[in-house]
């Protein structure tokens, strides 16, 4: 496929001022799911074609195509210069790609089983003891489910620049989810394993012990406390740390959000915008997570990515583009979902470094509180910089105490005190936040984590 | 885009091929769409994306056990190795008891009129762009507004077909936009945004999202963090529908029921709700932006009143749920995409208005919050909310003192249904999604302060 967009990029003539760039995009996955006792879903999936994007005198230009023979690929790149024309009337702001960056390579994941080599079977298997032990735990158990994935990817990239890129890509993740009842009280359980890799990382889950754990943990939370309400010290999780540093700060620091002036740390590049003990980093290259890759969407070479050192900002996410407008440089951060859109400056594996206090340490620092655990996501607001995550369960601390359980409940905060207002900073970070981070409409695999983490003056959404 | 025949007799294809192979039933979903779309930056034309938006879902049978696979590549090879995939799928899944067999509905498919506007097709790149600019121009309220946003233009057909007899093909165009404004005071950040979205051109109103954008985003500077109390709050029109249409939409859900993690498990005939709530469901809404003659399995669905004075009505079903609850197929089949399972969901929601006018409601509050589109929803799925006030301001004697940030709402969904006090007799009507104004009792409001 390399070869078929090498020979269409050598038949356009681009000035250099100009950029094009041909990306050859296909996926293959399987998902499978049991819920309550049945197979609820159980499904293949197939997308591939290619995108076209151009920058012409300030504007882009994309057009998409699922049938890949050299003369309807020449003809979508034509359709994509000629619209990117029509938008160079109407742009206002200079927009260009530096000549500077050139890549060359082939990325792969490291795959020990491949998964496709696996009997189906064999994956039922997980899934359906995972599931039946939760379900026959007790009767308060209102429905279980195990859910099964795994997608193999191929990408290649060539630009008008001369990057020659080939990706490929293997993940796989397992997942338990559990919800109990009683009367109009429920209370879910989610956890999940994976990331980029083989049948190896699901060997490790035990489905009968993951089935367990899970339906004791939603049922002792039918029991649990009601949630506090209120503005008060919050320990959270590596789980919540992780979304945090993923959903109200990572945010915060792509590029794009910066360029467009939505992002409140903009203008922030060596500036404090946390404690002394805060460093937080962002590494596709570490081995295995789920935001694990060699060559982003672009074809630039993915590194990790120092955001804050010591409390003080020193790096955004960049696509070519936003490096270019900012006078940075890329760092491998253009991530595209699929073939149908175009890469934006996003995240791989991000967390916060380990710091210094064991959980009781943070505990007895935090005096009055609750420590929160286990999120099931949120959103941000980055322009405002405010922040909502829901988290699955907590405890009270009392009197620099861990005590008793709390259920479900909501988190919110603004983005710019959290660091500020951390006193406390865990012995050990763990990449325990395993997500699919929504953008514009494209959802790519992402892990984040980090160690507990004590802050101060976050608002908690209970009921009394 | 006369993609009809090929369609047609791809899907006609799938059919055929998936029964060869031996499997029971068959089922394929196809659609073809074209999307263009304008992204803004800094009030300025960032992007312009013309992509189709293509696919084949095959859903196979065989000894009660489902196979699906889906595939965006419409080559012979492609489709061909889709069925299989579906089909072996299926021979090596074991065998769902409760299913009980693909719909058969041979009824001739209804006309829903302003479902399909050749301006929408024929609008050129440069006339939709420069409607979007005067859109930009409406909301620069302040010269230094900052301005972003998207716009699309779409259209798409769709086929559905199985080997019980389901025939159905539809045609459609969309178009949407949304645009974000931020206003800077220092550290004091205004932000806000607005959309609209239709099946007509004619009925898009590229102006109100501009308008509403930039006025809201000025409203929202000097927001202020309050304390922790209770409070009454009064919701605008989209919060309201934020706001019911979720709880009713998954609490209503035969697929949830049977499973009992529907919030109104065993409610049919029973007070979910103030006797001040009464929800029509309307398919047919005539240029309705959730419109459509079928569902997404081919069967024709019924307008429905879910809840009538409180009382729950009927739930929501599609071909496997229905047998699942004891009800007949009410035709609320959906699917997040073509390479999904379908399940129950409604269409255009229709939350009867009250007797009280909007501004009545706000002048009587002594305190409270009034929401401006910002929900009141969780995103766990448990009946517990926990959440955040995004657009709220503080009301004090009936005027509205000044925006809230960082507070939340912490409550539960039948809590918010019982506390409906009132809904506004101005009634909103976003294409078929129609809600009037609505104030809840008080709730536990957790402030920043």
């Amino acid at each position: 496929m390399l070869d078929t967009i090498e020979k269409v990029i050598n038949k356009i003539s681009m000035p250099s001022k100009d950029f094009l760039d041909i990306r050859y995009a296909y996926a293959m996955g399987e998902s499978f799911t049991v819920r309550n006792g049945r197979f609820d879903s159980v499904s293949n999936q197939t997308t591939g074609g290619v995108a076209i994007r151009a920058l012409i005198d300030n504007a882009w230009g994309f057009t998409t195509i699922v049938t890949i023979d050299e003369e309807s690929i020449l003809k979508a790149a034509e359709k994509a210069i000629r619209i990117a024309k029509i938008g160079s009337k109407f742009a206002k702001q200079e927009r260009k790609i530096k000549d500077d960056w050139v890549f060359e390579g082939k990325g792969m994941t490291k795959l020990e089983i491949d998964p496709r080599e696996i009997d189906k079977k064999t994956k039922f298997e997980k899934i359906i003891q995972t599931e039946k032990a939760a379900r026959e735990f007790s009767d308060r158990i209102a429905e279980t489910s195990s859910t099964y994935q795994e997608t193999h990817s191929k990408e290649c990239v060539i630009n008008s620049k001369g990057t020659k890129v080939e990706n490929e890509n293997h993940v796989v993740r397992i997942m338990k989810n559990v919800i109990a009842r009683e009367g109009t009280e429920m209370q879910s359980v989610f956890d999940s394993i994976g990331g980029t890799g083989g049948w190896e990382l699901i060997q490790k889950w035990e489905p009968e012990k993951e089935g367990l754990e899970a339906a004791g943990m939603a049922l002792k939370l039918l029991s649990a406390r009601k949630p506090p309400s209120g503005r008060m010290n919050v320990i959270m999780d590596p789980s919540l740390t992780g979304v945090f540093v993923h959903e109200a700060f990572g945010h915060a620091c792509e590029a794009d959000a910066v360029i467009a002036k939505q992002s409140v740390l903009e203008n922030r590049i060596n500036k404090r915008v946390g404690v002394e003990e805060i460093n937080v980093y962002d590494d596709p290259t570490l081995p295995g997570l789920r935001g694990s890759f060699d060559y982003d969407s672009e074809g630039t070479k993915a590194r990790k990515r120092v955001l804050v050192e010591k409390g003080i900002l020193k790096e955004y996410f960049h696509t070519l583009e936003t490096a270019t407008a900012l006078d940075m440089e890329p760092n491998g951060s253009g991530r595209a979902m699929n073939f149908n859109f175009t890469p934006l400056a996003r995240m791989g594996n991000t967390y916060v470094d380990s710091g210094d206090k064991s959980l009781e340490e943070i505990a007895e620092l935090t005096k009055e509180g609750v420590y929160l655990k286990n999120s099931y996501g949120g959103y941000v607001m980055p322009a405002k910089g405010q922040f909502y995550f829901s988290c699955q369960l907590g405890y009270f601390i009392e009197d620099g105490e861990i005590t008793d359980m709390i259920g479900n409940v909501g988190m919110s905060g603004m983005t710019l005190e959290v660091f500020q207002n951390t006193y406390a900073v865990g012995k050990k970070w763990a990449p325990e936040f395993l997500g699919t981070c929504g953008k514009q409409g494209q959802g790519i695999p992402v892990t984040a984590g980090g160690p507990d983490i004590g802050v101060s003056g976050i608002v908690i959404g209970g009921s009394q | 885009m006369s993609t009809k025949i090929n369609l047609h007799e791809l899907a006609e294809k799938v059919i055929k091929l998936g029964l060869s192979f031996g499997a029971d039933q068959v089922e394929a979903y196809t659609i073809f769409g074209a999307a263009r779309n304008v992204q803004l930056e800094r009030g300025s034309i960032r992007k312009f994306t013309d992509v189709s938006n293509s696919g084949l879902g095959v859903r196979i049978i065989k000894n009660k056990a489902i196979g699906m696979a889906s595939t965006t590549i419409f080559s012979h090879d492609s489709i061909e190795k889709t069925v299989k995939d579906a089909y072996s799928l299926a021979k090596v899944t074991p065998p769902d008891e409760n299913f009980k067999s693909l719909p058969e509905d041979t009824r001739p498919t209804p006309e829903i009129k302003g479902c399909f506007d050749q301006n929408i097709i024929e609008l050129s790149v440069e006339d939709f762009t420069v409607m979007i600019l005067e859109g930009v121009q409406e909301a620069q309220v302040r010269d230094d507004a900052i301005i972003g946003g998207s716009f699309t233009a779409g259209s798409g057909e769709r086929f559905i077909i199985n080997s019980q007899g389901i025939d159905r093909f539809s045609k459609q165009t969309s178009i949407t936009g949304y645009l974000g404004v931020k206003i800077q005071d220092g550290d004091d950040i205004g932000n806000a945004y607005y959309f609209d979205s239709s099946k007509m051109l004619a009925d898009f109103d590229h102006l109100i999202v501009g308008k509403e954008a930039g006025t809201r985003a000025l409203k929202m500077l000097g927001s202020q963090k309050i304390e922790s109390a209770t409070l009454p709050i009064l919701l605008d029109p989209d919060s309201c529908m934020g706001t019911i249409s979720p709880i009713i939409s998954s609490g209503i859900n035969a697929f949830n029921v049977f499973n009992r993690t529907a919030y109104f498990v065993d409610k049919i005939g029973d007070a979910i709700a103030s006797d001040k709530l009464s929800i029509t469901d309307d398919p047919f809404y005539h240029g309705g932006v959730d419109s459509s003659a079928f569902d997404d399995e081919g069967v024709i669905p019924q307008k429905l009143n879910l809840v009538k004075e409180g009382i729950l009505s009927t739930y929501i079903t599609d071909s496997y749920t229905a047998p699942l609850v004891g009800l007949d197929n009410t035709g609320h089949a959906s699917r997040g995409s073509f390479a999904s399972r379908p399940t129950p969901s409604t269409y255009s929601l229709d939350i009867k208005a009250g007797e009280t006018t909007k501004d009545t409601l706000l002048e009587d509050l002594k305190e409270g919050i009034l929401l401006i589109g910002s929900s009141i929803v969780d995103m766990s799925g448990n009946p517990q909310i926990s959440a955040q006030i995004n657009q709220g301001f503080y009301i004090k004697d009936g005027e509205v003192q000044y925006p809230v940030k960082n507070a939340m709402i912490g409550t539960t969904v039948f809590e918010v249904l019982e506390k409906i006090e009132d809904f506004s007799k101005e009634q909103q009507n976003r294409h078929g999604h129609k809600s009037p104004w609505m104030l809840l009792s008080p709730l536990q409001v957790s402030g920043g302060k």
